[in-house]
């Protein structure tokens, strides 16, 4: 498994750069991400959207399907595309330190 | 090698990215014969094995030549086979929903050389590269998955097994000598991409042993609900296991409960299951999807279990081999193996190619279960 650091702080991380332990997540994380997945800076809507995500997490084990993400953050799916270039599960679930999407992808 | 650029800037990701434009109208690469007569084709003949012609109704003809495939293959024979349909057909070819190769053309003299071509390549170890066949009532290619190739949840291989199977079922690739087509698909775990469900002989990769369970990563990389409700028999669910003197949410499983689908895993990467001895295949038989006659049907389960035996799979391809000669010999004219199958009783069909009936052919999944089993006094001894 890989170590990457990045101002001061160092992450362990699978081959698709995915956070190994949610609880090693810090606001670090989010920047050092960013331009892996095409972000050029983080707005409210892209922290909004990672909010959720962590907070549905934390409450039910599981990162939340499309359709509630939408409705619970007010985004469409075109605009967590935009938000996201990478979609809500590479992009978005990758920044918010959830386990990498499995099954059919 | 170097790092070439495509043009693609990683600064700028979005920048020039095209998307959404789907496939290319299959219309732009017809054959001129095909686009002149299309919608206006009149009859069709199969002229010898892996030959057809078809007759418009202005009288032009289209010759097809198929030819079978490996379905994994390198560019420089895919270029092999675009150097011949330069040569023969204008550039133009295509590919089955079995993926063999057709080559099309307009006269019967082109037609020949074209068959004689193709018959006439052979790969260094001395397989043919494009053998003529896959028509009428014989085995065409085999709709098969990634096995050990490319995927992380099989329980067999398929390129291997495929390429075992079609060796010993050659001869009936290259004629039409059976009653029906028998459709052979093989996928390597259950969750059967491809058809195996519904063809007249299906192999599908299983396990026998329940999935081990990483303790120290389950709750790391494992949306653990998810492993829960991809259960199909309830036998997994959460608990919390003493690791290293901390305690870490985990998974146990019923072993009991557990029939080793292998969905949790799929799921969860801290639940594999693969091995070496307890992995192997079942044969399934007498599926179908075309509405001919009868209903299309789902296959059934009449081998629980074949070791897997790399690379040649030799108790899978004799079996398989088999059940197409007893087949062969008893269905009539028209007859799937399927509908061969129903009439004769499936009683009949074990007593018939010796196949072992045993328990695990029992269906034992939930309320349509039941329906599996004879409410009748109709059998025979």
């Amino acid at each position: 498994m890989a170590e990457v650091s990045f101002q001061g702080k160092t992450f362990e991380v699978d081959e698709d750069g995915f956070l190994l332990r949610f609880d090693e997540w810090c606001p670090e994380w989010v920047e050092y991400v960013k331009e892996s997945e095409g972000i050029a800076e983080i707005t409210e809507d892209h922290q909004k959207i990672i909010d959720f995500l962590q907070d549905y997490y934390r409450k039910n084990g599981i990162a939340p399907m499309v359709r509630i993400l939408s409705k619970n953050t007010g985004f469409k799916l075109k605009q967590v595309y935009e938000l996201f270039p990478s979609g809500p599960g590479k992009g978005a679930c990758k920044m918010a330190g959830l386990p990498k999407p499995t099954g059919c992808v | 090698m170097a790092f070439i650029s495509s043009g693609y800037n990683p600064e700028k990701p979005m920048e020039g990215r095209i998307t959404d434009i789907g496939p290319q109208h299959y219309a732009q690469f017809y054959p001129p014969v095909i686009a002149r007569n299309k919608g206006k084709w009149l009859y069709h003949e199969i002229i010898e094995p892996g030959v057809l012609v078809h007759v418009a109704e202005s009288g032009e003809k289209v010759y097809t030549v198929r030819v079978g495939a490996a379905r994994l293959m390198s560019i420089t024979h895919i270029r092999e086979i675009c150097e011949i349909a330069d040569k023969h057909c204008g550039g133009h070819l295509r590919f089955t929903t079995r993926n063999n190769v057709e080559f099309m053309v307009e006269t019967e003299e082109a037609m020949k050389a074209l068959r004689d071509d193709l018959a006439s390549r052979k790969f260094d170890g001395g397989s043919k590269k494009f053998p003529v066949g896959g028509t009428g009532a014989g085995i065409s290619n085999i709709v098969h998955t990634q096995g050990w190739v490319h995927c992380h949840t099989p329980a067999t291989d398929a390129s291997g097994p495929v390429k075992a199977i079609m060796d010993e079922v050659f001869e009936d690739f290259q004629s039409m000598r059976l009653p029906a087509p028998v459709r052979i698909s093989l996928a390597c775990c259950i969750n059967m991409c491809g058809a195996v469900h519904c063809s007249d002989i299906g192999v599908v990769g299983i396990h026998r042993k329940p999935p081990m369970i990483d303790h120290a990563w389950t709750d790391q990389l494992c949306e653990i609900p998810l492993a829960v409700a991809s259960c199909p028999t309830a036998a997994v669910r959460p608990t919390k296991v003493e690791l290293d003197g901390k305690k870490v949410n985990s998974i146990a499983i019923k072993n009991e409960r557990c029939m080793y689908c292998g969905n949790c895993y799929t799921m969860c990467p801290a639940l594999p299951i693969s091995d070496g001895e307890g992995d192997g295949c079942v044969i399934m038989v007498g599926g179908k999807v075309s509405n001919r006659i009868s209903m299309p049907k789902f296959s059934k389960v009449v081998v629980a279990y074949i070791p897997n035996e790399a690379p040649r799979w030799p108790t899978l391809t004799n079996t398989i081999k088999h059940i197409i000669e007893v087949y062969s010999e008893n269905a009539m004219k028209y007859e799937r193996l399927g509908d061969w199958a129903e009439r004769i009783g499936w009683e009949r069909f074990f007593q018939l190619t010796g196949l072992e009936f045993t328990h695990h052919l029992i269906d034992d999944f939930r309320d349509p279960a039941y329906y599996t089993w004879r409410q009748s006094t109709q059998f025979k001894f």
